[in-house]
């Protein structure tokens, strides 16, 4: 069992994310499970969402997880938010951040010791996307982290999962999704 | 046929929410009367949409209220339409008055309920106090415990209520946000596979039908209504269950998806055992798996059909058990929950009646981890070895503050 | 209709007009339907009369106003011509008095037991204060 936990602020994309990703994972004829908190937060709040992934059938449905992967597509939540929450030895954490991993951490302690991945999210959304939406370029980090698929693949079906979308903006899409591939470090 | 067809993927990732709108699409549902609620709005979206886009024919209504929901639904059912609609908590609530004229007319209506909390405090997340409130209402009610569930129930239903031969409107129910807002590999049907099991609508005695004019919705008083309610429970009790039987081994057949009155696991050989309803069933079978691992023989009944209530279903599926708990995800407001008062009425002529202890857990979408589950067998564990429950017969499972028990 | 068990009728709140199927209903009169024993239509509500309405046609406009008012459809009206009244269903309320414009009123209540030829004979005459 593979499992994600996404700190984002409502509007941001996560919860679109969570599933776009479980979208892509389904096609590999892996089990998938996307959901997020949602309550009555208004867009900017802080949230989270989250990813299971499995050969079996997932049947468990307790929101508690202890994650092997954390995102953080919005670079003030690991301030605000507990990121490290309930995590394992061996949890991998990509954030979203202009920073360098040293300042970072200098930045938030907690983070000290952690397996740390750096991308800024934000920035690349808002160079092709044109605007904040750090969820797919999020998606290629992970990629290059995980090495969990070729990134044309992965583009090629982000492609059909955005494909509603007019033309430009999953063509931007597919930049970010590059450049963060390209750029995690 | 003049709507558009959809292409779909043998597995989608669907929530429950967008796996049912895609049964009501693929049903081609007549007429949908909403006043959307969350956490069901994008069920009643979806089938807007869905009829904007030209792949239904059909009529979405929109009314002021769930009363008014019900109330239209009520209508074009009466007139001779395929019916469903959607509702959640308040709206629910609200629907309530409603409820009981569909059922008492011998309406066909299907309505997707996501389950939610009542307020107050006013509260939008997953628990089964709206579930339990339309207990009573004379509806068919089916519960899912996964967006697969949500899909093939709405089909399953649709076979169910509009035979003839039953005549009454059903619910489907799925959890909120544990199931409504989790997409999950959903397992489809093409569009016309779809649309041939369930069939073309077969109306009866509908007010369209200018040769043979009726009235609905009549008074009558002590001199008829006992036989009218009776005649009503009599086909809920003796007529609703073979036919669901017929339809679920139908349904299997088509897809392999085999659905039974009372979801048992690993309960052939089990000492211990839950009963509950919604996601709670595929979490407490996963930890039902590990228990297995640690020497602890533990099952899952899922109750699949609430109403009619599988009395005898249950009563046979625990029979050989020595300690059962059931789980109610609904306040009892003052009383034991309605899983234990089922499962107790169930069990009670039973010749070795289980040990029963009932929990009160999960509401307003409070997490039910499976370290909850742990302990909960563990604790059925120590009673069967003690020979006699050693807790109280009511306990809380989640809530902070000093442990609470009750009786 | 006779108190049948709870087996013995069709399910739903629900009344048949017609046994059987009926062809060109909007076409048909009232007196020429076959209703079924379950409509209204073959209950008589006469005796909860107490007085009753006599019309005079010498004043009717044919406005059609107590055929729209009317709580029991007791106005019999042919080609919008109004002819008189269904004493079967009708009970005595007076809105159809009521709501007559004419001067006399063409429509005016008597008690039950009045002979309706001298009653029409001796109709009051145009009140000219109106």
């Amino acid at each position: 069992m593979l499992e994600i936990r996404w700190h984002s602020r409502a509007g941001q994309g996560a919860a679109t994310g969570a599933k776009g990703l479980a979208d892509v994972i389904s096609t590999t004829g892996k089990h998938v499970q996307a959901f997020a908190f949602y309550g009555s937060a208004k867009r900017g709040a802080a949230m989270t969402a989250y990813n299971r992934v499995d050969d079996a059938v997932i049947m468990n449905h307790e929101k508690y997880m202890e994650p092997d992967f954390v995102f953080v597509i919005d670079p003030a939540l690991v301030y605000t938010s507990d990121v490290t929450i309930n995590h394992k030895d061996n949890t991998k954490y990509i954030i979203t951040t202009h920073l360098s991993k040293e300042d970072l951490i200098k930045a938030q302690p907690k983070l000290e010791g952690k397996e740390i991945y750096t991308v800024d999210c934000i920035t690349i959304a808002n160079e092709t996307i044109g605007r904040p939406i750090p969820n797919t370029p999020m998606l290629g980090a992970f990629m290059k982290v995980s090495e969990m698929y070729d990134i044309e693949f992965f583009k090629e079906s982000m492609k059909r999962i955005l494909g509603k979308l007019p033309q430009k903006i999953v063509d931007a899409n597919m930049i970010a999704i590059q450049r963060a591939y390209d750029e995690v470090k | 046929m003049a709507f558009d067809k959809m292409e779909l993927k043998d597995i989608e990732v669907w929530d429950g929410n967008f796996a049912a709108a895609q049964a009501l699409r693929q049903c081609q549902i007549d007429v949908v009367a909403a006043y959307p609620i969350t956490p069901s709005t994008p069920i009643v979206e979806g089938y807007a949409k869905f009829l904007a886009d030209n792949y239904i024919e059909g009529e979405f209504v929109m009314v002021e209220s769930e009363h008014a929901a019900m109330s239209g639904c009520i209508g074009a059912a009466a007139a001779g339409g395929r019916v469903a609609t959607a509702t959640s908590s308040q709206g629910f609530a609200l629907m309530v008055e409603t409820l009981y004229q569909a059922s008492g007319m011998r309406l066909p209506i299907v309505l997707n309920v996501v389950n939610r909390a009542l307020a107050a405090p006013l509260n939008v997340n997953g628990d089964h106090s709206d579930m339990y409130l339309g207990r009573d209402s004379g509806w068919i009610q089916f519960d899912a415990f996964s967006p697969q569930g949500a899909y093939d129930l709405n089909f399953i239903a649709f076979r169910v209520c509009e035979d003839h031969g039953i005549r009454l409107p059903c619910m489907v129910h799925q959890d909120g946000f544990m199931t409504s807002h989790t997409a999950q590999g959903v397992e489809t049907l093409s569009d016309d596979v779809a649309y041939n099991f369930v069939g073309d609508y077969k109306p009866m005695n509908d007010m369209l039908d200018f040769e043979h004019p009726v009235t609905h919705g009549v008074q009558t008083e002590e001199d008829w209504h006992f036989e009218h309610k009776a005649r009503q429970h009599n086909d809920l009790m003796t007529k609703v269950f073979p036919k669901i039987e017929e339809v679920f081994a139908d349904f299997e057949k088509l897809t392999g998806r085999k659905y039974n009155l009372v979801e048992e696991y690993d309960m052939k050989d089990a000492d211990v055992a839950v009963v509950c309803m919604g996601t709670s069933v595929e979490t407490a079978r996963e930890v039902a798996t590990e228990m297995r691992a640690k020497g602890i023989k533990a099952g899952v009944v899922g109750i699949r059909v609430i109403r009619p209530f599988p009395f005898m279903q249950i009563a046979q599926a625990l029979k050989d058990i020595k300690a059962v708990a059931t789980l109610d995800r609904s306040a009892p407001g003052g009383t034991v929950g309605m899983l234990f008062n089922e499962i107790a009425g169930s069990m009670y002529n039973l010749e070795k009646r289980p040990m029963l202890c009932g929990k009160i857990y999960g509401l307003g979408g409070r997490d039910l981890t499976k370290a909850h589950l742990v302990e909960l067998y563990t604790e059925l564990q120590a009673n069967v070895d003690a020979g006699k429950i050693t807790t109280p017969l009511q306990q809380f499972i989640g809530v902070r503050g000093p442990k609470l028990s009750f009786l | 209709m006779a108190n049948k068990g709870w087996d013995e009728f069709e399910i739903g709140a629900m009344l048949r007009s017609f046994d059987g199927s009926i062809d060109d209903i909007a076409g048909t009169a009232q007196v020429d339907r076959t209703y079924s024993p379950s409509s209204s239509y073959t209950a008589s509500v006469a005796d909860w009369r107490l007085v009753k309405p006599v019309f005079n046609k010498d004043y009717c406009i044919d406005c059609q106003f107590c055929w729209i008012y009317c709580p029991d459809v007791s106005i019999i009206a042919r080609d919008k011509k109004m002819i008189g009244v269904d004493m079967d269903h009708c009970k005595g309320c007076g809105i159809c008095v009521e709501v007559c414009p004419t001067n006399p009123k063409s429509l005016l209540m008597f008690p039950e037991q009045a002979e309706e030829e001298a009653e029409i004979a001796s109709w009051p005459a145009k009140d000219e204060e109106k």
